[in-house]
């Protein structure tokens, strides 16, 4: 590794960001503008900013980690991480931007009409989004702490206030231009490595058992049934409940378009993932002495050095390096766009000035917990968000958008009861380290969390026989009918 | 259920037209358009439904071939049992051809409910 060539990367990326994100700025005056990039972003520029913001650190760096570590068991976090565009596409993409709503809050505001559960909506997703940052903010601080000799906290500081500063000063159109790019660099800084790793093993003979590298108790049938289901059953369900992900179909124009994006953003990222499972497995093949955990995860940035010795090595490891920092970046921000959007309409008033302000606020808050931390695997740290968003927030997005019979009563219960499910869990699987039935219950709580939550919503919206929305069935209509005229964009009635 | 049939169904496209003048303008919709968009709103949460069914249906044989390849002697292909590269890389092609047909479906179920709502705009 070459801390020259490595820095240079992350120097110019920067500077592209930056360049990118000071571009968009001259574009982005209104308040429409920072929130939504004025819905005026096309399908496949916006599919690429979606899965830009997707694919975090979690999978570019953590994946091979995990799959050395524990087999292909590892491959169902980026199986499920597809799948759940799968649902979000059919079940929340098209309604969800015909609502015409900004933010999550929003959403749940105008269906329920109701100021309360519109607050406990913003405390859940402000949780999602903090609980989702730090992890980047931990592979931030891994990857910078491989390639140069510089303190744990640096990386973490450095993409904190990279965020910050790009988010605040351009808001969501500047950020679909960085992040459209930066999906386009995760793919080729993973794609190049990858097809000349390939190119110099086949080349070198094949001298490797693949009965050792890829053993059978290590193989798809060694993996825990109801971990597995239980984790699968979070990760198709979280895609939906992540408020980064769902601010990105209000802006396409029409419910139509929402889709066509979501079909794009499923061939991108499956695209990527296909890369990255190639790392992986060639992982396996090159480095199983870095099967070890805290080392694991940086074995990417290990594999080009160790195939290719000299400065073709170093060139392609600071490639991976600048994609790294491209996926803790783009998620990063995206997310951080969204919290704002929603901090800055429940605290403040939502001008442009509380916009910025509350785009600082929601990057300290990670950073402080991110230092405060310890980086634990990449890959199930991402995961566990999935299991709260997918306990909290999916449920109630799912049958706002389906049951008319839902309440602002029954969404806050749900919620509350799954937050609480989640955070008992995550306890549970701190005290009972065993790996008994019980610990088991704990490790992957979705199977029983996701449920309840489904349950309690239910119980309790059917039994506030009186607060069923005045206007669901309208609400209903509104989101399901198609938009007035096919291909353009419906004016936004009340929201 | 029979109402959905109704929906969907172009026989009725003419006494439908007929019952639109009753609802006056900027009043709450009437009988006909709350029919049609309670049925149209039924019909894509069944297509829904059904998309996820059939690709979890499919996605779990594809994992049974995984689990199954090992034990019928794992063909090893460039160096890598068979049931490893299906794992990393059958799953996301399945994804893509169900979201196409839910997309197609989804579009065909509303071009049905504008020509049900709105007979003269769509013809």
């Amino acid at each position: 590794m070459n801390p020259v060539f490595d820095l240079a990367a992350v120097g110019l990326l920067v500077v592209v960001t930056a360049v990118l994100g000071f571009a968009g700025v001259r574009l982005s005056r209104t308040t429409s503008d920072f929130f939504v990039a004025s819905r005026s972003v096309r399908s496949v520029w916006n599919a690429s900013a979606i899965s830009g913001e997707y694919l975090s650190a979690g999978t570019f760096l953590g994946l091979a980690g995990l799959v050395l570590l524990s087999g292909a068991e590892g491959f169902w976090f980026p199986i499920g991480y597809a799948a759940g565009y799968l649902l979000v596409l059919l079940f929340v993409a098209a309604p969800l931007r015909r609502s015409g709503a900004y933010t999550i809050p929003d959403f749940v505001e105008a269906r329920l009409e109701s100021r309360a559960a519109r607050r406990v909506t913003s405390v859940v997703v402000l949780v999602i989004g903090w609980l989702y940052i730090v992890p980047q903010l931990h592979g931030a601080a891994l990857a910078l702490g491989v390639v140069a000799p510089v303190p744990p906290w640096a990386g973490a500081v450095l993409v904190a206030v990279l965020v910050a500063g790009i988010v605040a000063a351009g808001g969501m159109r500047a950020i679909t231009a960085v992040q459209a790019f930066q999906y386009w660099l995760k793919l080729t800084a993973l794609l190049v490595p990858a097809v000349f790793l390939l190119v110099a093993l086949s080349g070198g003979g094949a001298d490797v058992d693949p009965a050792a590298v890829f053993p059978a108790e290590r193989g798809p049938a060694g993996a825990d049934a109801y971990l597995t289901g239980s984790l699968l059953l979070a990760l198709l369900l979280g895609t939906i409940g992540l408020p980064h992900v769902l601010v990105r179909f209000y802006t396409s124009p029409d419910g139509a378009s929402a889709r066509r994006t979501t079909v794009i953003v499923i061939v991108l990222v499956g695209a990527f993932y296909a890369v990255s499972s190639t790392m992986a497995l060639i992982a396996r093949v090159v480095a199983p002495d870095l099967a070890v955990p805290g080392l694991a995860d940086t074995v990417v940035l290990a594999l080009p050095s160790r195939v290719l010795p000299g400065v073709v090595g170093e060139l392609l490891t600071a490639l991976i390096v600048a994609g790294a920092f491209a996926a803790f970046l783009a998620t990063s921000s995206g997310l951080v766009v969204s919290l704002a959007g929603v901090v800055s309409q429940d605290v403040f008033g939502g001008s442009v000035r509380s916009f910025r302000l509350s785009a600082v606020l929601c990057t300290a808050v990670p950073l402080a917990m991110a230092l405060l931390t310890q980086p634990a695997g990449l890959v199930s740290s991402v995961g566990l968000v999935f299991v709260f968003a997918a306990s909290t927030l999916s449920p109630v997005l799912l049958l706002g958008v389906w049951w008319r019979r839902l309440t602002a009563r029954g969404a806050v219960a749900g919620m509350a009861v799954g937050a609480v499910a989640c955070g008992a869990a995550l306890l549970g699987a701190r005290l009972v380290a065993n790996a008994g039935p019980v610990g088991v219950l704990f490790a992957q709580p979705a199977a029983w969390t996701i449920p309840l939550t489904t349950a309690v919503l239910m119980v309790v919206s059917l039994a506030d026989r009186g607060g069923i929305p005045f206007r669901a069935d309208r609400y209903l209509a509104r989101l399901h009918t198609p938009d007035t005229r096919p291909g353009r964009g419906a004016p936004d009635r009340a929201t | 259920m029979p109402r959905v049939r109704v929906t969907a169904s172009d026989a009725r496209r003419g006494p439908r037209t007929a019952t639109r003048g009753f609802a006056l303008p900027g009043q709450t919709p009437d009988d006909a358009e709350t029919v049609f968009s309670r049925g149209l709103v039924r019909t894509q949460l069944r297509l829904a439904l059904g998309c996820v069914a059939a690709f979890l249906a499919v996605a779990a044989t594809l994992a049974g071939v995984v689990f199954a390849l090992p034990v019928l002697g794992d063909p090893v292909v460039f160096g890598v049992p068979a049931s490893w590269l299906l794992h990393a890389y059958g799953f996301y092609p399945l994804m893509l051809v169900f979201a196409l047909v839910y997309v197609r479906a989804a579009a065909r179920n509303e071009r049905r409910y504008r020509a049900l709502a709105d007979p003269e705009e769509s013809a």
